[in-house]
């Protein structure tokens, strides 16, 4: 099984009393809570976790993108894997992904993937995700009605881009372009392996069984609360007769490892409850704009991960208007009833421990959704640096190692950077 | 289209084959003809302000765009320009060249829309609260970014007055509640399709093609357009008869006053 070592890049800053007196810290979150100097002082310390995590042995690092949110300060993944790309020459680089429908032309999706792979000799990952309703319909104004087809022809535009040894034309219905012709062309060769990040739509994990692609399911609630969706896509696979290989799988989980479970206990509650209780501050109003699902999964009943966030958010926020109600107080605030660390673990949203439990409850984890590719948060929330680098190093040395060999011998990984593809570091790199 | 297509319910009384798929419609009275082009409520069923026209002696005819209430997925429909094309196709096929015309929310822009281009599809329009004006200082507010109890609120001044599109009938069976389910979601993004970010598509650069005699409705508590908006079409439009603020009626004046909005419709027609 592969460890790939996942940022969200979180501001840190937030006031305590955010959920309180804030509505979303997605789409409206207020402008003036950004403090550029907290700004310029995260971005290296989250470069530096990443470039820690490539030298500790991750498989990979893996990083994503949103808009206008204050749990995650990439609007460009892909400048932050260029950032990177020289640090890091042995480790491969996750961008997980490029929200295709909100480039235009997509093609630049292809560029830019291509040069990284370039830079790196051939070891970019590329996802494409639909995108969160924030991200794409509120943050950049996509229409819900037409997203998911403008994706897939981005998707599709990009693969054959990719692929193509001519330059050709694509007439699409968003996109017409008289010369397509990528140049630079990826090292990996037909392109970089391809991965696609969900949220719980039943559509995507249909595509991704049918397209042979990796489903990776992105989920902040852990792995109890992931298995159904997982399920979903593996069914859909041995539908269609295939092979129910787990490096086609991918998960996501918040890990706190310490040498004793009373220390992790100890040391992982602030910046849990941080992320848990004010990055996770969204507005319900924003989860569900009509026409992001499809007509199938509006039928299946299925909630996706941004949604769920945003509804338990509002649960807790409802009750805590109640609680004021019940008191007397005349302006119900925000929010915001607190999650518990103690039910954060319980429910599996964050696998905590010491190396032992930590590397039993992952290898259940693996076992149980079949995913081949861990995407580990050894950040999470405001953590303190020290205790990202102890968390991320403890995963690397002592529970990694007892879970990587897991699928290996019974499965081949056919979406990852093949090895005897990759390009020796060059130049400066090389030393 | 849509083979797996969902059953539209008490939504479509009555369907029109159209493009690959169908159309809801809605008919009742006799008399002459009237259209009524929906909102964003669609067409749930027969519902009160096709009842108070069919009352005052017409023949209502109302049939659901594509995607709404009843009808099939607006499958090819991408741009205003399809919208436009759609709405002349469903105008005909409706029988209701011509006619004069009722028209609410998203309805009533396309029907400007249309008349723009094609003068002779109605005939007098009633148009209420009509999406395709912006102004910056005073804008239409968003109906998609919040929650669903709160767009229901922002619809209609009584949230009652949204039932028939809101709430399932005791009688509906377990099997089509789902499917009503679905047919409401794709109703919302039929009508998010048509004003999504934001409901300004260079209408105003065409209203001046507009021959037909507008009468304007408009609710005094309308949260999404603001009332000030009626001010706006009164004055950008080429042909208006005259100009009406409904007290106690939301966005969908046709729903909280249908029989206001009926009355002021005969007398425009008359």
């Amino acid at each position: 099984m592969k460890s790939i070592f996942f940022h969200l890049m979180p501001y840190p800053e937030l006031p305590p009393d955010f959920p309180e007196q804030h509505r979303s810290v997605w789409v409206d979150i207020d402008p003036k809570l950004y403090d550029p100097t907290v700004g310029h002082q995260t971005y290296n310390a989250y470069l530096d976790q990443l470039e820690f995590a490539a030298e500790c042995g991750f498989d990979a690092v893996g990083i994503n993108e949103h808009h206008s949110n204050g749990y995650g300060l990439m609007p460009s993944p892909n400048i932050i894997a260029a950032a990177l790309s020289r640090n890091c020459p042995d480790t491969n680089i996750v961008v997980l992904g490029d929200s295709v429908a909100l480039y235009n032309p997509p093609l630049r999706v292809a560029e830019e993937i291509a040069m990284l792979d370039g830079i790196t000799g051939g070891r970019m990952i590329a996802g494409f995700p639909v995108g969160s309703p924030m991200d794409t319909i509120y943050a950049y104004g996509q229409n819900p009605a037409t997203l998911r087809e403008r994706y897939h022809e981005g998707v599709d535009l990009i693969r054959q881009a990719w692929t193509s040894d001519e330059v050709f034309s694509f007439n699409g219905n968003y996109n017409k372009l008289r010369y397509v012709n990528v140049w630079p062309r990826p090292v990996q060769q037909p392109h970089p392996p391809i991965w696609i990040p969900g949220g719980g739509s039943v559509d995507t994990w249909d595509w991704c069984a049918a397209e042979d692609l990796v489903y990776c399911y992105l989920s902040y609630f852990g792995y109890k609360a992931g298995l159904r969706t997982m399920q979903g896509f593996w069914k859909k696979v041995q539908e269609l007769g295939k092979e129910t290989n787990p490096f086609q799988g991918g998960f996501a989980q918040f890990i706190a490892v310490a040498d004793t479970e009373a220390e992790a206990w100890d040391l992982y509650r602030e910046p849990a409850e941080y992320f848990f209780n004010t990055c996770l501050h969204v507005y319900a109003g924003y989860a569900d704009p009509p026409g992001y699902k499809t007509p199938n999964t509006v039928r299946a009943g299925v909630e996706g991960m941004v949604e769920r966030a945003a509804r338990e958010a509002t649960a807790r926020r409802e009750a805590s208007a109640a609680d004021a109600a019940k008191a007397g107080s005349a302006k119900p605030s925000y929010g915001s009833k607190k999650l518990s660390f103690e039910d954060m673990v319980e429910k599996g949203y964050i696998i905590l421990g010491d190396p032992t439990q930590v590397t039993e409850q992952v290898h259940e984890l693996a076992t149980t959704m079949n995913v081949g590719h861990l995407m580990v948060f050894s950040h999470f929330g405001n953590m303190d640096p020290e205790l990202v680098k102890m968390n991320t190093e403890m995963y690397a040395t002592k529970v990694m190692p007892e879970v990587a060999g897991l699928f290996e011998d019974d499965y081949e990984d056919h979406w990852w950077p093949k090895t005897d593809h990759q390009l020796a570091p060059v130049g400066s790199r090389a030393q | 289209m849509n083979a797996g297509a969902p059953l539209a319910g008490h939504f479509a009384p009555g369907t029109l084959p159209y493009r690959d798929g169908h159309l809801g419609i809605v008919e009742l009275g006799e008399g002459p003809t009237v259209g009524y082009l929906h909102g964003m409520l669609g067409n749930p069923g027969v519902h009160a302000v096709l009842e108070e026209l069919a009352a005052t002696g017409h023949r209502v005819v109302a049939p659901s765009l594509p995607g709404f209430t009843g009808s099939s997925e607006p499958e090819g429909l991408r741009t205003l320009h399809d919208w436009v094309v759609a709405t002349s196709e469903v105008v005909d096929l409706a029988g209701l060249a011509g006619a004069p015309l009722v028209a609410s929310s998203v309805g009533a822009m396309l029907a400007l829309e249309l008349a723009a281009v094609r003068p002779e599809a109605f005939g007098a329009m009633v148009l209420v609260a009509p999406f395709g004006l912006w102004d910056d200082g005073d804008p239409v507010a968003d109906p998609f970014g919040t929650t669903l109890s709160v767009q229901r609120a922002m619809l209609t001044e009584d949230t009652a007055a949204s039932a028939a599109f809101f709430d399932d009938p005791a009688d509906l069976p377990a099997d089509m509640v789902v499917e009503h389910g679905v047919h409401r979601y794709l109703t919302r993004t039929a009508a998010a399709q048509l004003i999504w970010p934001l409901p300004e598509w260079g209408l105003a650069e065409r209203l001046h093609r507009i021959a037909n005699l507008v009468t304007l409705v408009h609710g005094a508590k309308d949260r999404i357009i603001p009332a000030s908006y009626l001010e706006r079409w009164a004055e950008a439009l080429p042909n208006v008869a005259g100009t009406h603020l409904l007290d106690d009626a939301g966005h969908q004046a046709d729903f909280d006053q249908p029989a206001a909005v009926a009355r002021i419709a005969t007398a425009a027609f008359a």
